[in-house]
């Protein structure tokens, strides 16, 4: 190749990395759906082909590793990491199903007030370069686990259910993170037919106190606890409400204008034959 | 807190928190600093809970004198506003025990009125001036506090699970769905005033109040007073004349 | 003589401590024994909520721990049972307001006035786990039968039986249909990996949200299932011998086709 003039020192330079988003899943609550909604977005996300780590912060009562099935092929964890025990690809554990999604586990026997908050900002930053998501999947609660959880995050997505109790514990912590986090919301575990016979919380009802844009409701299903349960995350199906809604919220997430998914009001035939009889289902 | 600020009326001498032989040789040390600095300029102690003894105020004259500072008064810095609130005879348990009495016998513990409340005497001194109004914009969720010693006013709502504490009155530019405690030290003539007034509790001096009513939808803004040492609720639009 | 100062943990939120505190207590109180109910969540209070009692906290544990002001002006009486009271947490403060000292000590005066006084732990085993833990000298752990809730669990019985503290077990939200179908844990599996003596069985019931949603413990209803199980289990707690209610979804059919194999 000719040289014509001589090359600027800018060009030379490597070009800037570009970060990808880290994103604390968080809820005050505990039990609302937070590492369920971790596996299941972060799954979604890397079947559009994104780079994703998911981060597990619950030192000490580790799940996500079991939800995505992955439990049996964690060899080093969280702390390991921070401790430089191990380096962060020994400890980053590939998933099963979604080739551009990786995993570090927390430890289990070890305690929350073991995390160094500086080490574990650094840990997410050097994520960040790698990779174009990194979802940490912080603990219930408000103490030290989840400052931990949150510190090197940007951006959080708040989980909440159509429970009184959520509701004010969501609030506590929309409070605490403040404006920077530009918290999102996604609301869990919604029945419907509960909701039109007024014996639930509506999604105007939740979002009355906690004002947040709405990234997507889902609707409770039997589904989720079974796929928990097997480590297969509904969002590697292709059909389904459940599997359909964290797939929109995905796309929502990466920016895409597309519609929040909110279930509908199915009426079953159960609910029919219900009101048909009168009174209660034992 | 640092002990020396500069005010535009003069100097401030901050003692709360400080031994106050090692703040006589702390202002000493400062003001040998730049002698001529604050050489006639006035200055006021504000003393924390424990106000100087004649003696030490003498000591602190002098100190001041030496370096041609006068000293011009001494102010006690007010007490932290939950302490205040709380054992201000504010036996709450009290309150509550009236409450249960009160709903036994079939009154609601809150009272909807639509007379307005009676309009405050007129002064007939100088009033000393009037204590700041913090002025928060922005909803205030679940576990927040503000405490003020003044009038509080938020623009956003005051979510449930919120406290706001007042010396003088409260007003919210949105829904009042927390706890809001106007007249903490004591002043019965302070009032809640709330676009959408739904508040988990009210409290106004030493008077308290369960809004019972969970029906009730405030469609117009309402304002909270005591009225024969009870809590009372009118709609704002029939007490508007009331200026305070 | 003092009563007895159980703590209800979990180590995973969301299984129903505080279901399960408010309504184990109603129970208790409706069995006339004097109870005592201490939200133990400082910051993330609930309990209130769930028994309705939100609007009547005017003192909370933070402040009878800072001496402001007396245990018994803290507490609040429960109108609906004689002998239930409540002694709400702080909402606006965080956990590090109070030393297990400090809990212990409150903990141990208000079981001087009562039969029982039952702690709501907070989720996770950190500072809050370790305050509440503190005041109580046996503890009953809740899960669901779900593998993340029994890890947890198994975290939390490892962690008090460092304490000694002598513990039961309660199985909560349990599906029968799905434990058929082999899609979710039976009791017997969540006590054989758990191996702690079973206290309860609490099947899922939607009937529950609601009631929670609007502050009224489900065992004020005698009509509602769930009454009568946590009424067993107040009754089991107090020594007696009540068999636990079969969750069989296999019917009357599938007992009689049962009854004929075993001949």
């Amino acid at each position: 190749m000719a040289m014509h003039q001589p090359v600027p020192d800018e060009v030379a330079a490597p070009a800037a990395v570009k970060l990808g988003r880290a994103i604390v899943i968080t809820s005050g609550k505990g039990g609302v759906g937070k590492t369920t909604t971790t596996a299941n977005l972060g799954t979604a996300l890397a079947q559009r082909g994104a780079r994703v780590a998911l981060v597990d912060a619950d030192v000490g009562l580790r799940n996500l590793d079991i939800v995505l099935g992955l439990e049996s092929r964690v060899k080093f964890h969280l702390l390991d990491v921070l401790e430089e025990k191990a380096a962060l690809d020994e400890a980053l554990v590939r998933d099963k199903h979604s080739e551009s999604l990786v995993l570090l586990a927390a430890a289990q026997a070890r305690e929350k007030e073991e995390v160094d908050t500086d080490r574990m900002r650094a840990l997410i930053a050097a994520l960040r370069e790698r990779c174009d998501y990194v979802l940490i999947d912080c603990p219930a609660g408000i103490e030290l686990g989840f400052k931990n959880a949150i510190a090197g995050a940007d951006e959080a997505i708040v989980v909440c259910t159509p429970e009184v109790s959520a509701v004010r514990d969501v609030d506590r912590v929309v409070g605490l993170l403040g404006n920077r986090f530009k918290p999102q919301l996604i609301i869990n575990r919604l029945r419907p037919q509960l909701v039109k016979k007024g014996k639930m919380l509506s999604v105007e009802d939740v979002n009355a106190i906690l004002r947040l844009p709405l990234l997507g409701v889902i609707a409770d299903e039997p589904e989720i606890i079974i796929t928990t349960n097997k480590g297969e995350p509904l969002a590697l199906r292709r059909d389904g409400e459940t599997a359909n809604a964290y797939h929109t919220i995905a796309a929502r997430v990466a920016g895409e204008d597309v519609p929040a998914p909110a279930p509908e009001l199915r009426e079953s035939l159960m609910d029919k034959l219900g009101s048909f009889f009168g009174g209660r289902r034992a | 807190m640092s002990l020396l600020r500069g005010r535009g009326l003069g100097l401030e001498i901050h003692l709360a928190g400080w031994d106050f032989d090692a703040a006589i040789a702390e202002l000493a040390a400062r003001l040998s600093e730049r002698p001529d600095f604050y050489r006639g300029t006035s200055a006021t102690a504000i003393a924390g809970e424990t106000p100087p003894s004649p003696e030490q105020l003498d000591v602190l004259r002098e100190t001041l004198a030496s370096a041609g500072i006068e000293l011009h008064g001494v102010r006690q810095r007010v007490l932290k506003l939950s302490d205040s609130a709380r054992s201000l005879v504010a036996d709450f348990a009290g309150a509550r025990a009236d409450i249960a009495e009160r709903r036994k016998r079939g009154e609601a513990s809150v009272r909807r009125t639509n007379a307005a409340p009676a309009a405050p005497a007129p002064a007939l001194q100088l009033a000393p001036p009037a204590p700041g109004t913090l002025y928060h914009v922005g909803t205030l969720r679940g576990g927040q506090a503000l405490h003020h010693p003044g009038n509080i006013v938020v623009v956003g709502d005051v979510n449930p699970g919120t406290e706001l504490v007042a010396t003088g009155d409260i007003v919210v530019f949105g829904r009042l769905l927390g706890v809001a405690h106007a007249g903490a030290q004591g002043d019965d003539t302070a009032k809640v005033y709330a676009l959408h007034l739904q508040a988990t509790q009210l409290r106004i001096a030493t008077c308290i109040a369960l809004d019972e009513d969970r029906a009730h939808d405030a469609s117009e803004p309402e304002v909270a007073f005591v009225r024969d040492g009870r809590i009372a609720i009118a709609p704002f639009s029939k007490v508007a004349e009331v200026a305070g | 003589m003092a009563g007895r100062r159980i703590v209800v943990t979990s180590g995973k939120g969301g299984v129903g401590k505080t279901t399960t505190t408010a309504n184990l207590g109603a129970a208790l109180a409706k069995r006339g024994l004097r109870v005592v109910l201490v939200d133990a969540d400082i910051g993330l209070r609930n309990l209130d909520l769930v028994l309705g009692l939100e609007k009547r906290i005017v003192f909370d544990l933070v402040e009878v721990a800072e001496g402001r002001c007396q245990l018994r002006q803290a507490l609040i009486k429960d109108k609906r049972f004689e002998s239930l009271a409540i002694l709400p947490a702080a909402q606006t403060r965080d956990k590090d307001a109070m030393t297990e000292s400090q809990f212990e000590a409150i903990v141990a005066q208000a079981a001087e006035q009562a039969d029982y006084v039952l702690i709501d732990c907070p989720a996770g085993i950190e500072g809050g786990f370790r305050n509440a833990v503190a005041g109580a000298t046996e503890a009953i752990v809740v899960t669901t039968p779900e593998v993340s809730a029994i890890r947890d669990a198994d975290r939390v019985v490892g962690k008090l039986n460092d304490r000694r503290l002598p513990m039961r077990l309660i199985v909560n939200r349990l599906r029968p249909e799905m434990v058929r179908t082999g899609d979710m844990l039976s009791v017997e599996d969540v006590c054989e990996i758990l191996a702690i003596e079973l206290l309860g069985i609490v099947p899922d019931d939607a009937e529950v949200i609601d009631t929670t949603n609007r502050g009224e413990p489900i065992v004020l209803d005698p009509t509602a299932r769930l009454a009568a199980i946590y009424e067993k289990i107040a009754r089991r707690l107090e020594g007696e011998m009540v068999p636990f209610t079969s969750f069989d979804a296999q019917g009357f059919l599938g007992r009689i086709i049962g009854a004929l194999k075993a001949g």
